[in-house]
């Protein structure tokens, strides 16, 4: 059975099996026999893999796994492959401008039809209380803005849309 | 006059934190709610919980007729701002006095005066304090940027209304002057509704020292020594200690001293904090007076041994001062961390999300301010920083073992935070020395957030292991193929 895994933006994809005994989960690195085992704390556990036992706190959220192991706190996101494939809709990341976090613009510099290159400014926004000016990712067309000047947006909504490249 | 009954005009970790003082002595307690509001550790403790409406939370928390009008309801005879929110607004100060409602911090003419950083300096200036070479652009409008360019680069521009790090701008070559003054101006219009500005020399490498202050109101005044805050991202701290590694003992005496003074020169009421620029060569300027209860008040607490919110009700009972200025001690060393909801990686974006498990760490010397319950949710209604962790050690070695491990024990999952980080900068041999500036994370970010070990293996073992789904899929597949690990359809 197959899952996606994402740490620090690198996803890594892996299959979990048993051999009978125990389970086994192949990483592109190698196999790695592993156990996990309650521990009575909340969300705690005591893993043990790689010739290691680590204790450590754990919290499954609907999109990733949130695990607190030698004094740190990692977050796994968790991607199902064929969910993934049902879910492609063709855009491409750096077509558009995706709210880093929500907040209010304070200015629009283009409009749709308008032709931009990479760098230039596209709008100012403010999010905890910091200006931010967002500019182009790439040479293009400006597909869509969405928001108007005192409008407010939420976290991943999008800023700014360029016409798909032309291949 | 006497309070029988006071209400919390805050929320979250502070509100938890009056709270707390106010029932140990004796009085009946109620807090201010919003419906978008998370319940959290005030709502547990405070005797009546006042539901209060806005178009956000924030504006809830801003609408001063509606508290006013919340206090009077209650029959609160004391309200207690707090920090943030209106703890330093001289109208709703005003508009308390005028419904016969007792307010916890300073007159509403202090409040005034230190609020405008303009006056607050000019004043400072007055009584002989030292203040840095600025100019202001009241003094006179047209030839404000001339008089800018005379101080010269690097220069700091703020607005005159501002506070927080708002606004403010650095510049460092004269090009660029014009268009950061238009920067600030808007910024300062939209955050504080006044684009006045001032500039001021900037200090290279300076640390952030500040002196806590408690007045009676009548010429009254007592210092409870320093606190150094150099450790901040985009001006705002983070961690924050006493005493400064920083000062000799002269130099001690000599910047609380200060501080003290000026609070006297105002006849200062209440809790308040001088801030003061803190240069290499030793040299220090008044910044600004903050006329409230400080975020990093405990770490003072921790070395004095005296609760700084049983002083502030004290005095606004009319009670007095209950120290002298010989029977404050600064004993060991005291470290505050601010736990705060955002991903030190990417730009201290904040992080929001369900709290799925929370364990706040315990033990000697150890004190948390929290203002979360576990299964609770963080959201952007409010301030990232979602509790604060506290510790004291005999000396500033053990302050920072203890504070290292806390830290490290703190589990908040759920939502990002910033606990690797502030370990991080608890283990940087920098931070060890003492030898910090207000630049220090900014010139050190790298080093801060580089990954550590690489344990992704064990990371998504447990991510596997703890997937029910994959895992009750896993046991349904005939055993043979099971054992054929890498088989893929």
């Amino acid at each position: 059975m197959q899952r996606i895994f994402q740490i620090d933006g690198e996803e890594t994809e892996c299959w979990l099996g048993h051999d009978g005994s125990r389970f086994v989960l192949n990483t592109p690195n190698g196999t790695v026999a592993c156990q996990l085992d309650p521990t009575g704390l909340p969300g705690g556990y005591t893993l043990r893999a790689k010739g290691v036992v680590r204790e450590l706190r754990l919290a499954v959220g609907p999109e990733a796994t949130f695990v607190h192991m030698n004094g740190r706190t990692y977050e796994v996101g968790r991607v199902d492959p064929a969910e993934r494939l049902a879910g492609s809709d063709g855009g491409t990341s750096d077509d558009r401008l995706v709210a880093p976090m929500p907040g209010v613009v304070v200015s629009v510099a283009v409009k749709p039809g308008d032709t931009v290159e990479e760098g230039q400014p596209l709008l100012v926004i403010e999010s905890m209380k910091l200006e931010t000016t967002l500019t182009a990712p790439r040479d293009g067309v400006v597909a869509e803005m969405p928001f108007a000047e005192g409008d407010s947006f939420g976290l991943k909504d999008i800023l700014a849309q360029l016409a798909p490249e032309e291949k | 006059m006497t309070i029988s009954k006071l209400l919390v005009a805050n929320r979250g970790e502070i509100a938890a934190r009056v709270l707390r003082t106010a029932k140990a002595r004796g009085l009946a307690t109620a807090v201010l709610s919003h419906v978008a509001e998370q319940e959290g550790p005030a709502h547990l403790i405070a005797d009546e919980i006042v539901m209060i409406e806005g178009p956000t939370p924030v504006a809830a928390y801003l609408d001063i007729p509606q508290i006013v009008e919340a206090a009077k309801k209650i029959g609160a005879d004391a309200v207690h701002p707090g920090y943030g929110f209106l703890s330093e607004n001289a109208a709703f100060v005003a508009a308390l006095e005028e419904a016969g409602v007792t307010f916890v911090g300073p007159t509403s003419e202090t409040i005034d005066l230190m609020g405008d950083k303009v006056r607050a300096r000019a004043f400072v200036e007055e009584h002989g304090f030292p203040v840095a070479p600025s100019a202001i652009e009241d003094d006179d409008p047209a030839s404000f940027v001339e008089r800018a360019r005379a101080v010269g680069y690097p220069l700091l521009i703020k607005p005159s209304a501002g506070g927080g790090g708002k606004g403010m701008r650095v510049v460092r070559e004269d090009s660029t002057l014009e268009t950061e003054i238009a920067t600030a101006r808007r910024e300062g219009q939209r955050y504080f509704g006044d684009g006045r500005l001032f500039v001021e020399c900037y200090i290279e490498r300076p640390r952030h020292i500040e002196v806590q202050v408690m007045g009676d109101g009548q010429g009254n005044v007592v210092h409870f020594w320093e606190r150094e805050c150099s450790i901040q991202r985009r001006f705002q701290k983070i961690i924050e200690e006493t005493p400064s590694p920083a000062l000799t003992p002269e130099q001690r005496d000599e910047i609380c001293e200060t501080a003290a003074g000026i609070a006297r020169a105002v006849k200062y009421r209440g809790a308040g904090t001088v801030e003061f620029i803190y240069a290499q060569d030793g040299a220090f300027y008044f910044l600004e007076m903050n006329t409230r209860l400080q975020v990093e008040h405990p770490v003072t607490e921790l070395v004095t041994g005296f609760d700084l919110v049983a002083e502030q009700l004290r005095i606004a009972a009319g009670e007095g001062l209950s120290a002298t200025q010989a029977n404050i001690p600064q004993t060991g060393h005291s470290i505050e961390l601010r736990i705060c909801a955002e991903d030190a990686t990417a730009d201290f974006r904040p992080s929001i999300g369900d709290l799925l498990l929370l364990d706040e760490p315990s033990g000697p010397g150890v004190r948390v301010d929290s203002g979360i319950l576990d299964g609770g949710k963080v959201t952007t209604d409010f301030d990232p920083m979602l509790s604060k962790l506290i510790v004291h050690g005999r000396d500033r070695v053990e302050a920072i073992a203890r504070a290292r491990q806390a830290v490290q024990n703190y589990v908040v999952l759920g939502v990002t935070t910033n606990t690797g980080y502030l370990d991080a900068i608890l283990a940087h041999p920098d931070f060890a020395s003492g030898d910090v500036s207000t630049g220090f994370l900014a010139e050190q970010s790298e080093t801060l957030t580089a990954p550590g070990e690489d344990i992704s293996d064990l990371l998504m073992a447990a991510a596997a292991l703890s997937d029910e789904r994959l895992v009750s899929d896993v046991m349904q597949i005939p055993e043979m193929h099971r054992k054929m690990g890498g088989w893929r359809n």
